[in-house]
């Protein structure tokens, strides 16, 4: 029996869509893409094939901004992601690069502990000590893997790299090659490969990259999602897509849930309520629209594993508290703040404002 | 005989590059122009060497100038270019729009193309947004239809970016005429009145055997001028149109304003770009981004030329994928934004500012035609060898110094005008003699200046007949005062003079003595520069006096029965009249003032505050001495009294006059005794308002006190303190003294 797999990546959950578009395709591809630059544009926006084949949208969001992600990638510049926390950066950096190369998965997780080795090579100790540097003994990181087959690595987390890690990469940007000095060789890239990193422009206590190496990027601000309307289409995708994945029978009914959620978290985001006319306090979290979407799963969750099945104020309560909520003291008086002056006063909101009371 | 009919886009450098090309094909014998016929006695300054672009043709209405309408052009203007044509090469040139004749007589609010009246409220905004959402541009629909995000864009790349010369025109006019066609109309009068008036001109021009006819207009305008209707039609349309008196005249433009909407209704949002686009057409984005790296570089922001080089590759490679010929304004920007700005959008608001808008200022020829007014200001700017510049510009003046008084004078004169071409900043050097001015001028001045022309030909004259008007319209003598302070030092002779008469009329009318306090204190000032200044000094003397007496005569009254908060206000006042009079150093009135103030603190229910100030300025001018003052401290202070009165009392006295304290033994001691009279609770009760009083003086003062505290906690004072001289002793000295000194 095969077990069934958590989460497929992006090029095998979408491989119909890349072999519909790779039949359309008709414009010129870069060196080692399968796809044309216009072509993957189309993958991550969605769209109608000509054959009438429906795409689905990967980025909701502006069409410009993967225009010009796309087009950094094909000029071979280095593609870095910017934004706040939840803003689709890995979610695009995954995609882009499944459609560009259809592989995905040559991912360096960026975390502070991570040495020169894990991006540029490491040895075979056992080989190296029987055998002296051979090239046998080099053990290949996802970087060289992708130089020499022309590939798009990703680099999640740029910033949480130590600067001195951070550093080797101006090589491989800019010369496209990477040396071996043991052996007196080097790595050459060859056509199609490229960097994808994302970084966050929230958290503190990382390494701000080096003028050298941010030179070496074109960097594209991912924006929170401008309207609510956006913003609930992402949460529904989303939270339809996983639903899906653990099998959890959808309610009819959730949009109107997903409104509410995304309202109180764009409300809170921008210290304003959506009629514009009280203000309010921001609490310390983000409140992306990722959170937004855990939220909701959450909710489904509890719905259908403890509840009727369809989701009520109360599933989402705790969630959303638990992400308003992350300083005990002061993002309390936020929310308590924000139940009293804006969820009680809104018509056909008292259950959530119930819910919400009864949980702070 | 035929006739072309260019349809373009007003500023659109690639319109103004086909309709050159298209009138060096077509070789005119005359140049029709969508625009006011009323300017067309003005062209002739088009190609006057000192006129530089941008520049704009104002038209407005002699007694309402404030009712005008402007036609900004700039270099890469088609119609600009065209005028330069017909004029270089000696062919007519007819500006054929519906005359401004009568579409200045027409009701002022709604004319489209006026300056936008002041969009300040919001809520004019908001209606101004709604409307144009309405009448969305029809070019909206096929930059829709060609999957552009806007029809700016969709117009930039569709005919000002291509490079093909005359075949563009016809494509313009195809595309106008479907949509003109298709489009719900807008039922607009005006818009039907005036292209009635171009086919008239048309129609005449064709009367008058010209044979290649070239008609420049707005892309819009091009199908309703194709298809004549019956000339019965148009002139039936044409009668009766109200009519207005007009004058024309060309004044420097900005490039910032350019992006306004004015004189054709399109206004351009990157009159820098479209510049170097008219300057550069070859440029594939190269020199635009080199530019744009300039800038950042002068604001300390480091750009290599790798950073060019990547943002152009960028800039290609998204034209690339969108499918346009040649990298847009939107392209640039992106690239820019991507490579030079981290995905910044913050530092691209210095290109949008310096490069994509620009500041560039246009100037006018002397000798071309100008409101008296205007000229007059140009002349007086000129001889103080100052500039009506669009930069800001710092000047400080030394009033002593003729050239500086007369600069000061010309500032004052136009504040008062509401030019606020000038405005004075505070100026930190102590004398009154300097003064420092902020110079920033805008077109938008130029419309304040014309609004006054009516009040005279020269700023001198106009000032003193809007001051006169101005003053006879003031009702309150607070506004009187306002306009006083703003107009005496412009030095205006008979202006001032009927501002003092108002102003001595409504100070006869009012019973309210603090605005009298107000009313005093420019004018001691002026009485005092009156040197300096050359004011008319006997005038203002004359009401200072009159004023003067009717302020200490309402002053014992206007004291008594106020609350603590008016009592504040009222000290103030008073210690700043008192200042004043000390100034003004005049005995007859120095006295008359000490006089006023002992019978204002000889009634009973004068506010304690009050009270305790009038005492201070009695102490200080010497009219009570230290007793006197102990004596009315003691009674101020006495337990009879409730304790808020005493401290307000002591407020009133010691507040800034920590010295009094320090150095006057008895006034220490009896409010030292009183505060060690109080009762805990009424010290609680009290120490908010002590503490109002002692907080304000500095830390030595603090620390003065503090020893003097420590020292005489007793009571007892210092200098009192017996010294045993046992004189027999002491005389014996006296000899030897007497010998040494030589006595």
């Amino acid at each position: 029996m095969t077990q069934k797999i958590l989460r497929q990546s992006a090029e095998q959950q979408f491989a119909l869509e890349i072999e519909e578009l790779k039949k359309q395709d008709k414009h010129t591809k870069p060196a080692n893409w399968q796809l044309s630059p216009n072509a993957v544009v189309n993958y991550l926006m969605g769209g109608k094939l000509n054959n009438g084949f429906e795409i689905s949208a990967k980025y909701i969001g502006n069409r410009r901004l993967m225009e010009i992600a796309v087009a950094t990638l094909a000029t071979d510049r280095a593609l870095l992601l910017y934004g706040l926390p939840g803003t689709a950066k890995s979610w695009v950096s995954e995609h882009l690069a499944a459609a560009i190369t259809g592989d995905s998965n040559l991912v360096i997780q960026g975390t502070a502990g991570i040495s020169e080795e894990s991006v540029r090579y490491g040895w075979n100790y056992a080989m190296l000590l029987s055998a002296g540097p051979v090239a046998e003994a080099v053990v290949e990181t996802p970087v060289m893997r992708a130089m020499k087959e022309g590939k798009i690595v990703r680099i999640e987390e740029l910033t949480r790299i130590g600067s001195d890690v951070q550093d080797s990469l101006i090589t491989i940007l800019s010369e496209k090659m990477l040396p071996i000095p043991e052996l007196n060789q080097q790595v050459q890239a060859i056509g199609g490969f490229n960097v994808i990193a994302t970084a966050n422009n929230r958290d503190k206590g990382v390494n701000d990259l080096s003028s050298a190496l941010k030179r070496r990027f074109n960097t594209v601000i991912l924006p929170v999602p401008t309207s609510v309307d956006e913003e609930v289409e992402i949460v529904q995708q989303r939270v339809t897509s996983f639903s899906k994945v653990i099998e959890l029978p959808i309610q009819k009914s959730i949009t109107e849930e997903i409104g509410r959620i995304v309202t109180i978290f764009r409300e809170l985001r921008n210290g304003v309520s959506s009629d514009g006319k009280t203000k309010l306090k921001s609490p310390t979290g983000t409140l992306s629209t990722a959170e937004a979407i855990s939220v909701m799963n959450n909710g489904l969750a509890l719905a259908y594993h403890f509840g009727d099945g369809s989701i009520k104020a109360d599933d989402i309560a705790s969630g959303v508290i638990g992400a308003i909520v992350k300083d005990p003291v002061q993002d309390k008086i936020v929310m308590q703040e924000y139940m009293e002056t804006v969820l009680k006063q809104r018509d056909g909101w008292k259950d959530i404002y119930r819910a919400c009371r009864d949980i702070i | 005989m035929s006739m072309h009919i260019l349809g373009i886009r007003h500023h659109g450098p690639g319109s103004a590059r086909h309709v050159l090309e298209a009138l060096n094909a077509i070789k005119p014998d005359i140049i029709l122009i969508e625009g006011p016929p009323e300017g067309e006695q003005m062209l002739q300054w088009a190609i006057h060497e000192d006129m530089k672009p941008p520049v704009a043709l104002l038209a407005y209405v002699p007694d309402d100038p404030q009712h005008a309408v402007f036609y900004p052009f700039s270099i890469f203007s088609p119609e600009w270019q065209a005028i330069r044509y017909g004029l270089e090469n000696k062919k007519p040139l007819r500006f054929i729009d519906m005359p401004l004749i009568h579409k200045l007589a027409e009701k002022p609010a709604a004319i489209e193309g006026e300056l936008p009246p002041n969009l300040n409220s919001a809520e004019l905004i908001e209606e101004h947004h709604q409307l144009q959402k309405i009448f969305k541009n029809p070019l909206s629909y096929l930059a829709d239809i060609a999957g552009f995000e806007d029809e700016e864009e969709w117009w930039e790349h569709q005919f000002e970016l291509s490079q093909h010369p005359v075949e563009v025109f016809t494509a313009v006019e195809e595309a106008m005429t479907s949509l003109r066609e298709s489009l719900p109309q807008k039922n607009d009068l005006t818009e039907q009145i005036r292209e009635a008036f171009m086919r008239r001109g048309i129609r005449t021009a064709e009367r008058e055997m010209y044979t290649e006819i070239v008609v420049i207009c707005g892309a819009w305008h091009v199908p309703a001028l194709r298809s004549m209707p019956k000339q019965k039609e148009d002139d039936l349309l044409l009668k009766n149109l109200p009519k207005t008196k007009v004058e024309t005249t060309w004044i420097p433009w900005t490039s910032d304003r350019l992006s306004f909407e004015s004189g054709y209704g399109a206004g351009v949002d990157s009159p820098g770009y479209y510049k170097h686009v008219w300057e550069n057409p070859e440029d594939d984005g190269t020199r635009w981004l080199a530019h744009a790296a300039n800038v950042f570089r002068n604001h300390k922001v480091d750009i290599s030329s790798a950073h060019i080089i990547e943002a152009v590759r960028l800039a290609n490679a998204l034209t690339a994928i969108r499918g346009l010929s040649r990298a847009g304004l939107k392209e640039l920007n992106e690239a820019t934004q991507t490579v030079m700005c981290m995905g910044d959008t913050v530092p691209m608001h210095l290109v949008r500012k310096e490069l994509i808008v620009g500041n560039e200022q246009g100037e006018v020829p002397e000798g071309a035609p100008q409101v008296p007014i205007q000229r007059d200001l140009e002349q007086q700017v000129k001889t103080m060898r100052l500039k009506l510049s669009n930069d800001e510009k710092i000047v400080s003046l030394d009033l002593r110094e003729p050239a500086g008084l007369q600069k000061s004078i010309l500032f004052h004169r136009l504040q008062v005008l509401d030019v606020e071409w000038a405005k004075q900043q505070f100026t930190s050097g102590k004398g009154t003699f300097k003064e420092e001015w902020r110079l920033k001028w805008s077109p938008e001045l130029t419309i304040n200046l014309l609004e006054k022309a009516p009040w005279g030909n020269t700023v001198e004259a106009a000032c003193t007949h809007y001051l006169q008007h101005k003053a006879s319209s003031c009702n309150l003598l607070s506004e009187i005062t306002e306009l006083a302070k703003k107009s005496l030092p412009a030095d205006l002779h008979e202006g001032i003079e009927a501002v003092m008469k108002r102003m001595d009329e409504l100070a006869a009318g009012t019973t309210d003595t603090s605005m009298l306090m107000d009313a005093f204190k420019p004018l001691v000032q002026v009485s005092r520069y009156g040197n300096v200044r050359q004011t008319d000094q006997e005038t203002v003397s004359v009401i200072l006096r009159s004023i003067f007496y009717r302020m200490i005569a309402g002053l014992p009254i206007s004291t008594s029965g106020i609350d603590e908060e008016a009592a504040a206000e009222i000290a103030e006042k008073i210690k700043s009249v008192n200042n004043s009079i000390i100034f003004l150093d005049e005995d007859e009135l120095k006295s008359s003032w000490i006089e006023a103030l002992l019978k204002t603190i000889a009634i009973k229910q004068v506010a304690p505050l009050v009270h305790g100030a009038c005492c201070k300025i009695l102490y200080d001018a010497k009219h009570m001495d230290a007793s006197q003052t102990g004596i009315e401290f003691s009674k101020a202070l006495s337990t009879g009294n409730d304790p808020s009165h005493s401290a307000a009392w002591l407020e009133g006295f010691l507040k800034d006059a920590a010295t009094i304290l320090i150095l006057e033994d008895d006034i220490w001691n009896i409010t030292n005794q009183w505060i060690e009279g109080l009762t805990p609770e009424t010290f609680v009760q009290v120490v908010p308002l002590l503490r109002r009083t002692f907080s304000a003086y500095n830390s030595a003062e603090k620390s003065r006190l503090a020893q003097k505290v420590k020292h005489n906690s007793s009571g007892t004072s210092a200098a009192k303190q017996n010294y045993a001289i046992n004189k027999e002793r002491a005389k014996r000295v006296l000899p030897l003294l007497e010998k040494i000194l030589g006595i």
